[in-house]
């Protein structure tokens, strides 16, 4: 970063206003599209209900489902110094999509209603610890990104497996939900079960920013400054399973939302990864609130899916990102 | 009178040798037609969704019968001198049975009540059994006149609503079976011309007179489902005339389509009761 570039920056807190007042706007946007017309609904009972039981916890689990996917990728990318570290790349939401999958054709989730969240954040927490324990902590880009491919292949396979066996008629059509997510017509059943368990993942993901600042200097210097390493790799482990498993166990997989968001905004924090964590997480849930605004208003009829949108996005910038980094990323 | 029952049984028996005698079917929907129409000695196998329950009509008459699985192999095993397939057969499995010079018969897909009469006498034509199969299409029209017709046509609106927000839209034989019921088909108001996807909001805010839904896909452990335990929904169910209906019913172009056009056009006749 130049000196004039640093000039140009906003201060911290003026930045993080703007991109919060910027994420209001885009909820209430949220809010006031659907296929019965612009505004707050139709008046009268069906209002009402279009209003709260439907366009409300769309909107909430858009803003939580893009903050949890934002600000993962923009921890997992700071803690492990690696551009194209993101939940859906490294195996993470198709390990949540999985364990989601498996609540619910083994019946659990029909017994015990939490256990649908559970089993998404259990199978996002058994593919990190797969992830990492193939590529390690410190492993290059390269192998991590193989490792994520590895497992993300692995799951999507028990996935069909599990819909092949379960017998039914409806097992390819569920397979597209669970690949390419969707926001629409959740409920607030979903929110109240999947919103405390984002909550938590996002408070643990946004304590480490400090240690991600001091990480910049090397691990010792961080250690120097009072930084527990083993602390930080927890909170950053258990953050992102807890945020993007509940997340995926009710949305299915939406890809590419914590690759891209992070690296578009990095820009506007420089080399700060601390301060990149709320922006990303402000920034995620902007760009999927309007990106399921966009879907809506382009064709109000039908239900397009938002992962198959952030794919259309994320995918042509994972490969630019790829072209890019070639020269680090070639041995 | 055993040896009249005797010499009876042989001649039948000499009649029928002309016919088909090991007949299997690889679709769901020549599996309940076949089952109609032909003795069960005559029928070598059918696929095991003629016994499910789920999406047969006729579960209980396919029990006990043997069971394909549809691959060539999985076929050559009876030895059929006929074999029935649907659209959705395995174009290959089937490629390869007629080029071992096996009889595949293809009964294509229903579209409309036109299109179950001649699944329904292509099936009876493979057979052997035109006479059976014309009594079983009259006996299918005469249930369909019986049906109480709608002074204005189209004027009470219906949606099939299914997991995963489903709707059936014109093309398909349940937008048949609510046409001949006397509804207009609610899809089309919500600009699903070919059937697709209908968001619940558009349910909410412009609702059918009578929302058709499916009886026992709530077994189904599917996350496709939730749609049809929305909380919007069962407002809307509380407020409205709802309906669960077997989709086995219209499932198939089977003579079970008339049961359902019967269950609908009873629904239509109470909804014109109330509003009038």
């Amino acid at each position: 970063m130049t000196a004039a570039g640093a000039d140009t920056r906003m201060p911290p807190s003026m930045l993080l206003g703007v991109l919060a007042a910027v994420t209001a706007a885009s909820f209430v946007l949220s809010l006031l599209v659907g296929p019965s017309g612009f505004g707050f609904g139709p008046a009268g009972e069906a209002g009402t209900l279009i209003f709260w039981e439907i366009r409300l916890p769309r909107a909430v689990l858009g803003a939580l489902a893009g903050a949890a996917l934002g600000l993962a990728g923009a921890a997992l990318q700071g803690y492990l110094r690696n551009p194209l570290a993101e939940p859906g790349l490294i195996g993470v939401s198709g390990g949540a999509a999985l364990g989601a999958v498996l609540a619910i054709h083994l019946g659990l989730s029909q017994a015990v209603a939490l256990a649908l969240p559970v089993g998404g954040l259990a199978g996002a927490a058994a593919a990190m610890l797969a992830v990492v324990s193939l590529a390690g902590m410190q492993g290059g880009a390269v192998t991590l990104i193989l490792a994520g491919l590895a497992v993300s292949a692995i799951c999507t396979a028990l996935i069909s497996l599990a819909l092949n066996l379960s017998q039914n008629p409806f097992a390819s059509v569920e397979m597209v939900f669970w690949l390419m997510g969707s926001l629409a017509d959740r409920s607030l059943t979903q929110v109240w079960l999947a919103a405390p368990l984002i909550l938590v993942g996002l408070a643990l993901l946004l304590s480490v920013g400090r240690a991600l600042d001091a990480l910049t200097l090397g691990e010792d210097a961080a250690r120097s400054l009072g930084v527990d390493l083993s602390r930080t790799r927890l909170a950053i482990v258990a953050g992102t399973t807890l945020a993007v498993g509940a997340a995926t166990a009710v949305t299915g997989v939406i890809g590419f939302v914590g690759l891209l968001v992070p690296h578009v905004l990095r820009p506007l924090v420089g080399h700060r990864p601390g301060l990149l964590l709320p922006v990303s997480m402000l920034g995620g849930a902007t760009f999927l609130l309007i990106a399921d605004v966009g879907l809506r208003l382009a064709q109000p009829a039908v239900e397009l899916r938002i992962g198959v949108l952030t794919a259309l996005i994320g995918a042509p910038f994972f490969v630019w990102l790829v072209l890019r980094t070639r020269g680090e990323l070639t041995p | 009178m055993a040896l009249g029952t005797f010499l009876a049984l042989t001649v039948a028996y000499a009649q029928d040798a002309a016919k088909p005698q090991r007949i299997v079917s690889l679709d769901l929907c020549t599996d309940q037609i076949l089952i109609g129409l032909v003795e069960r000695r005559r029928i070598a196998a059918v696929t095991h969704l003629a016994a499910d329950s789920a999406v047969s009509a006729t579960p209980e008459r396919a029990k006990g019968l043997p069971i394909t699985h549809g691959v060539a192999e999985d076929v050559l095993r009876y030895d059929p001198d006929l074999v029935l397939v649907g659209p959705f057969g395995v174009s290959a499995t089937v490629d390869l049975l007629k080029r071992l010079n096996k009889n595949v018969v293809l009964v294509p897909q229903a579209p409309d009540l036109d299109g179950v009469r001649a699944s329904m006498r292509a099936v009876a034509a493979a057979v052997g059994e035109k006479d059976k199969g014309e009594a079983v299409i009259a006996d299918f029209d005469r249930r369909l006149a019986a049906v109480p017709k709608p002074a204005r046509a189209g004027t009470v609106s219906a949606l099939i609503y299914q997991v995963g927000g489903t709707v059936s839209g014109p093309g398909s034989l349940a937008d048949a079976t609510l046409r001949a019921a006397g509804f207009h088909n609610m899809a089309m108001d919500y600009r699903l011309t070919r059937g697709g996807q209908a968001p619940l909001e558009s349910l909410v805010a412009r609702p059918p007179d009578l929302l058709v839904l499916s009886s026992g896909i709530g077994e189904y452990r599917t996350a496709l489902a939730d749609n049809l335990r929305h909380p919007a929904l069962q407002a809307l169910r509380r407020s409205r005339v709802s309906l669960e209906l077997p989709w086995q019913l219209w499932l198939c172009g089977t003579p079970e389509v008339a049961g359902a056009v019967e269950v609908l056009a009873a629904a239509r006749v109470a909804i014109e009761a109330r509003s009038r």
